[in-house]
């Protein structure tokens, strides 16, 4: 994937962030353009870390963010970032004595958006696009995990941001419901910059048209879901029994062994590589260095 | 059918005497005026085939749209009475409603802090006027026998209202402070609406105890500065450390002189004189750095 650095929507330079001994970031450097950008890592990776400080609520120790031209170390250009974002935290707190519609109602004030009229036009717009109009006074407490987790998503639509940051968004949901998710951000009116993480790497695959791959802080991989998947490509075989050399090997549904590694044996049965292998392959020659 | 349309002459209205097809679809549409409203409900009230026609004519999508509207303003918590009081003096309405986000200023909340007001208000009375009997000596302050009993209700009326602040200001007692921090909503803004609203409700019970309490009268209008500079010293020292340990520093720095004066039998000291010229130096010093250092409430990219 080749980005125009220099005309890229987003983009973060050489971003550092240490919590004591660790380092969460270590010198990223990345440029997202409009349309959905999958960031894929571990737990650790420096996920959450990374788009919090997209997010202007996580402030650096080194490096520089741009986004649509705006410096968050700007007073006056934070806000205007601000204006223009979306963000699902991965850890979203609620008022639980909240209902539905007056915590939508709530952070569509924080948003700015004063008018009642208006703001009670986007609530409903933001509930209907996640299927919750049927618990608009439904209070927060009594809401599944999955509900939550699409609120956190509504909450985050409000407003038509340009720059959308979820944090494990599908994370709770249901597989019904992870349809209906990637439906969403297929339908969204504009065409905002999406930066999604996550752990699935079947989202990526079915709804990013880029990934990054995040693991210790660093960005491993930049490119298209296809180009990670052939990262792997020849290395990735099944078996019927497990083979010790691999690097990587589980039992799939079918009762055969998939095994990822550097050299399959002879004779070995190759399968076409996917997202998720050259992911595990990227995660393990990471580990492994 | 006879026409019962008494609507406007001219092209609008049809040959028959009903409502113009254009007339009606109008109306469906939401294009109709005022008088053309009047007449044209007035006439469908009473005409089934007008009412027909004006259905085939709506669009379901608007009307869709307009339900789910009217059901999130249904759900939408309009608030009590304060609130609507408070609208009707010219606060605007999504500023009240931020204030739902404020546990300070939940009933259970005020319910607390009237409850400790009662119990320290009820102590000092009931030792005053010698319904129980305590240890200690009188005490107090020439003028002012008896002073002493007040030591419970002097060093916990303003530390209720500290509490009611900072509950209203720290970050830990508001479980979206993250999605409040990525807003563009001013962060300081959030703050002073919070905290004044808190101060001032917290301020009322503690104001009323005061003039229930077995104390001089002027002690209520003497809590007001102590408390006032309190609160402003806590959000000021807020801006140079972590805001929990301000608010902490805040209640200890009024904790410890008023212990040390309980101690001495001379509790209203700390509101009186010296005290008082002390306290508006406070404040003025605390909202000064406060209006300076406004900035920090802004969290996030901060440097």
């Amino acid at each position: 994937m080749t980005v125009n650095v220099s005309t890229a929507a987003v983009r973060a330079d050489g971003l550092s962030r240490r919590y004591g001994a660790t380092a969460a970031l270590d010198g990223v450097d990345l440029a997202l353009e409009r349309g959905i950008t999958g960031l894929l890592g571990p737990n650790g990776a420096g996920k959450t870390t990374l788009l919090s400080i997209l997010a202007t609520v996580n402030e650096p120790d080194a490096g520089r963010v741009s986004v649509f031209g705006f410096d968050p170390r700007d007073a006056a250009e934070r806000v205007e970032i601000r204006r223009r974002l979306g963000y699902l935290p991965q850890e979203l707190g609620y008022h639980r004595h909240f209902t539905v519609a007056g915590f939508l109602d709530y952070v569509a004030i924080l948003k700015e958006i004063t008018d009642r009229r208006r703001r009670a036009e986007e609530v409903a717009r933001v509930l209907a696009a996640v299927s919750l109009e049927p618990r608009a006074r439904t209070r927060i407490r009594a809401l599944s995990g999955g509900m939550r987790q699409r609120l956190g998503i509504a909450q985050a639509l409000l407003g038509t941001p340009d720059l959308l940051i979820l944090d494990e968004p599908t994370a709770g949901l249901d597989p019904e419901q992870r349809l209906r998710f990637r439906e969403l951000l297929s339908e969204l009116p504009a065409d905002p910059v999406i930066v999604l993480s996550t752990h699935q790497a079947d989202d990526i695959a079915a709804i990013c048209p880029k990934v990054i791959v995040l693991l210790g802080g660093r960005v491993r991989f930049a490119g298209t879901p296809a180009e990670l998947a052939a990262t792997a490509a020849g290395q990735v075989w099944t078996a019927a029994e497990r083979d010790p050399g691999a690097h990587l090997s589980w039992r799939g549904g079918d009762g055969r062994w998939r095994h990822i590694g550097d050299s399959p044996p002879a004779g070995a049965e190759l399968v076409a590589s996917t997202v998720e292998d050259g992911y595990l392959l990227l995660s393990d020659a990471a580990g492994a260095r | 059918m006879t026409s019962s349309f008494p609507g406007p002459a001219g092209p609008l209205a049809g040959a028959d005497g009903h409502p113009a097809d254009e007339l009606l679809a109008g109306y469906a549409a939401g294009r109709a005026d005022g008088v053309g409203i009047w007449s044209l409900e007035a006439h469908l009230t009473g005409c089934a085939r007008c009412r027909t026609t004006v259905s085939g004519h709506a669009d379901s999508a608007r009307l869709a749209r307009n339900q789910s509207v009217l059901l999130v303003r249904i759900a939408v918590p309009e608030g009590g009475r304060m609130r609507h009081l408070l609208c009707r003096c010219g606060v605007p309405d999504h500023l009240l409603r931020l204030l739902a986000a404020t546990p300070s200023l939940r009933k259970s909340w005020l319910l607390s802090v009237a409850g400790v007001l009662a119990v320290v208000a009820g102590e000092a009375a009931a030792v005053r006027y010698g319904w129980v009997s305590v240890g200690w000596p009188a005490g107090g302050l020439p003028g002012h026998p008896g002073a002493a009993v007040l030591a419970p209700f002097l060093l916990v009326a303003p530390l209720l209202v500290l509490a009611g602040v900072a509950v209203a200001f720290l970050p830990m007692f508001d479980p979206a402070s993250r999605l409040a921090v990525a807003a563009p909503f001013s962060g300081f803004s959030l703050l002073l609406i919070r905290a004044v609203s808190a101060l001032a409700t917290a301020l009322a019970p503690v104001v009323a105890a005061a003039f229930l309490v077995p104390g001089p009268g002027w002690l209520p209008v003497a809590l007001l500065l102590p408390t006032l500079a309190l609160c402003a010293f806590a959000l000021a020292a807020a801006t140079l450390m972590e805001p929990r340990a301000a608010a902490v520093t805040a209640g200890a720095l009024w904790a410890l002189p008023g212990l040390l004066l309980a101690a001495a039998h001379v509790p209203l000291l700390i509101v009186q004189g010296n005290a008082q010229l002390a306290c508006a130096a406070v404040l003025c010093a605390s909202a000064l750095v406060v209006l300076i250092r406004r900035d920090r409430f802004d969290v996030g990219w901060t440097r």
